[in-house]
């Protein structure tokens, strides 16, 4: 264990602190970004209209299609917008009016006058915030940024070290192989659970802080911890698994990116595959613990929305120790191979 | 007794379809032994099989009784400069060999104690808080080597350890050396510098495409050139009276007088008969200054064994 932990030590810097790791922290941070600059715009419009005349949200809720525009403005008064134009060809007058009912903006749509379509959004919703974070985490975070994250990070910690032609450094130690492997894990999982860990906490962070403190409060005391720890939990879990698989891959093949697609592919396929075959995908696991289901555009491909569609979840236990038990299996086989890996710089 | 040896047993070593080393039979006692051969001889591949950094194809390999798969047991007893020049990104001198003591279970204080000590030995102290990436290709060399001696293993393995040092170091690094194999220790080492090889070394192993040409003491292995002729300068006053009278013996096969004026060249292929003839000489008059073997030097083994260019 010693000698992991130093091991662990020595790299640690390196996983962190390397030119190679610039572009990891740019996609962990980089859903943190979009929040903090969706916030920005949230807040930005409540002071926009926080001066604005309101209407209340019944009377603008009364408002049934066919209703004359002269109607609705003799109810509601003065919009705040009030846009016409002619679509010629058709020989058709469009108007739309927009007001504001405190925390909604309503937009009245007319057509030679008589009320077509209603639309109504919210300044903020916290509930659309929650299912826009799901669909980011699972869509973006887990099959992309920690996937690739974890690419940069693992593949790097023997390979790297090969075109560096520094690995002899480490092979030159008393050190069995294995625990060279599993040090240079460690340091690894370390680095890549803490920045996308760290990138988790912080657009989960950044998610919370434009929302009103009636929503805050509401959601802090229902489900906001739950949600949060989840969300952590499953992007390290991520690091776990995707790092051996990395690792191994580092380990076996002198081109990261032929293991990288076949690895895209394989978890994107995942809900072709049997039941059983589901279990050897770690985005199968990490989908499991996910506390918030993603939403599904009812206009996304039917292709695509296979893809993207999560399969049958498993519970949370089953999940984590499916994940724990894929990583174990993986790093077996590794340790297999590192007993056997010679240095031969000269191939690489 | 193997427990003091190194052990080559049929040891084959192919990197796909390229020779490595073939069939390696060798057993290497203690003190200093030269790895000799040109480019692409196999030397490197032999070191790097008695430290397990490749592994062979077939046969075994045991240094000082422990086997190169055991690196947890080898390398507490085997220190290893390899040419490689890279170290870990970004690291100094100093922080190299400390890392490097602290994976062999040193304390922090105590791997800064033998690593300042390892970085005197190889006189890079004043560098030693610089990085790795900053240093020459001799002060690279420097560290390789503080790095590998600084646990003070029984085995010493360095590959062209003499590269790019200065004169003096030069001196300094083969005292070391001296000093390690006195202590009954293995210093293996490879070179380019023939001459400086043939200085220092007990013992040297001839290696050519990856086979074993000749192996032993330099003057052994020489004796073993039956075919060969001996090249002997005869120093003496008289050179072109001595030459006439050498030309008369049956094993004598070249006489030449030395154009530097030192005497007589001689070439012959019995050692013992022609000491005999050079008694007689001397004790009919003629005034023999001195005999001197002219080819007991790694060059001139080199080029009868491997057949020319080094």
């Amino acid at each position: 264990m010693n000698q992991i932990w130093i091991i662990a030590k020595l790299e640690l810097r390196r996983a962190f602190f390397s030119k190679r790791a610039l572009w990891v922290y740019l996609l962990a941070l980089f859903p943190a970004v979009i929040f903090v600059g969706h916030g920005i715009s949230v807040k930005m419009q409540r002071d926009e209209f926080a001066g604005k005349p309101t209407v209340s949200a019944a009377l603008l809720d009364r408002m049934a299609v066919g209703t004359a525009d002269a109607d609705v403005l003799a109810a509601a008064g003065k919009p705040l917008q009030d846009r016409s134009w002619d679509q010629r060809g058709r020989n058709i007058k469009r108007r739309t009016l927009m007001y504001f009912d405190g925390s909604r903006r309503v937009w009245f749509e007319f057509e030679n006058g008589a009320l077509r379509n209603t639309r109504r959004r919210e300044l903020s919703s916290i509930d659309e915030d929650r299912k826009v974070y799901a669909g980011m985490f699972q869509y973006f975070y887990l099959r992309l940024a920690v996937f690739f994250g974890s690419l940069g990070i693992f593949i790097n910690l023997f390979r790297g070290e090969m075109i560096d032609k520094s690995l002899h450094f480490w092979f030159l130690s008393p050190v069995r192989r294995e625990v060279l492997l599993l040090g240079k894990y460690c340091a690894g999982l370390i680095a890549s659970a803490v920045i996308f860990g760290g990138g988790a906490v912080l657009s989960f962070g950044a998610l919370l802080a434009y929302q009103t403190s009636a929503d805050l409060q509401a959601y802090w005391q229902a489900d906001a911890l739950y949600h949060g720890t989840w969300y952590v939990i499953s992007a390290m879990l991520g690091c776990v698994g995707y790092g051996s698989v990395f690792l191994a891959a580092g380990l076996l093949l002198r081109n990261p990116i032929i293991p990288a697609l076949v690895m895209l592919l394989w978890e994107s396929i995942n809900g072709f595959l049997p039941e059983l075959l589901q279990k050897l995908s770690v985005l199968h696991y990490l989908q499991s613990i996910c506390p918030v289901p993603p939403p599904m555009d009812p206009n996304v491909p039917p292709l695509l929305r296979l893809v993207l569609a999560p399969t049958e979840p498993t519970s949370a236990g089953v999940a984590i120790l499916g994940v724990l038990g894929l990583t174990a299996l993986v790093l077996y086989v590794a340790s297999r191979a590192v007993r056997r890996l010679e240095i031969n710089y000269g191939t690489e | 007794m193997s427990d003091e040896l190194i052990l080559f047993h049929n040891v084959s070593k192919f990197y796909g379809d390229v020779l490595g080393v073939n069939k390696v039979d060798l057993r290497i006692p203690s003190g200093i032994t030269s790895l000799v051969g040109p480019n692409g001889s196999g030397k490197t591949t032999l070191m790097n099989l008695m430290s397990g950094l490749v592994h062979p194809g077939s046969g075994s390999i045991t240094v000082r009784g422990i086997s190169p798969f055991a690196p947890e047991k080898l390398m507490r007893i085997l220190g290893y400069a390899t040419q490689y020049d890279a170290a870990p990104r970004g690291v100094t001198g100093f922080g190299f060999v400390v890392a490097g003591l602290l994976l062999y279970g040193y304390r922090q204080a105590e791997a800064e104690r033998r690593a300042a000590l390892a970085i005197e030995t190889v006189s890079l102290t004043h560098a030693a808080q610089r990085k790795i990436a900053a240093y020459s290709k001799g002060m690279r060399q420097r560290i390789r080597l503080a790095q590998a001696i600084a646990h003070e293993p029984a085995v010493l393995v360095l590959d062209e350890p003499l590269n790019g040092l200065d004169p003096l170091v030069r001196a300094e690094t083969i005292a070391l050396f001296r000093n390690y194999a006195a202590q009954g220790r293995h210093v293996i080492l490879s070179s380019h510098v023939l001459q400086e090889v043939d200085v220092f070394s007990d013992q040297v192993i001839l290696i050519a495409n990856g086979m074993i040409v000749a192996e032993g003491e330099i003057r052994n292995v020489r004796d073993e050139i039956h075919e060969h002729p001996s090249q002997f300068l005869l120093h003496c006053q008289h050179p072109a009276r001595v030459a006439s009278m050498l030309f008369d013996q049956a094993d004598v096969t070249e006489v030449k007088i030395d154009p530097g004026g030192r005497g007589v060249l001689v070439m012959t292929r019995q050692r013992e008969a022609f000491a005999a003839a050079v008694q007689r000489i001397a004790l009919n008059g003629e005034e023999i200054d001195g005999v001197m073997p002219m080819d007991e030097n790694v060059d001139a083994l080199y080029e009868y064994l491997i057949g020319g260019g080094k």
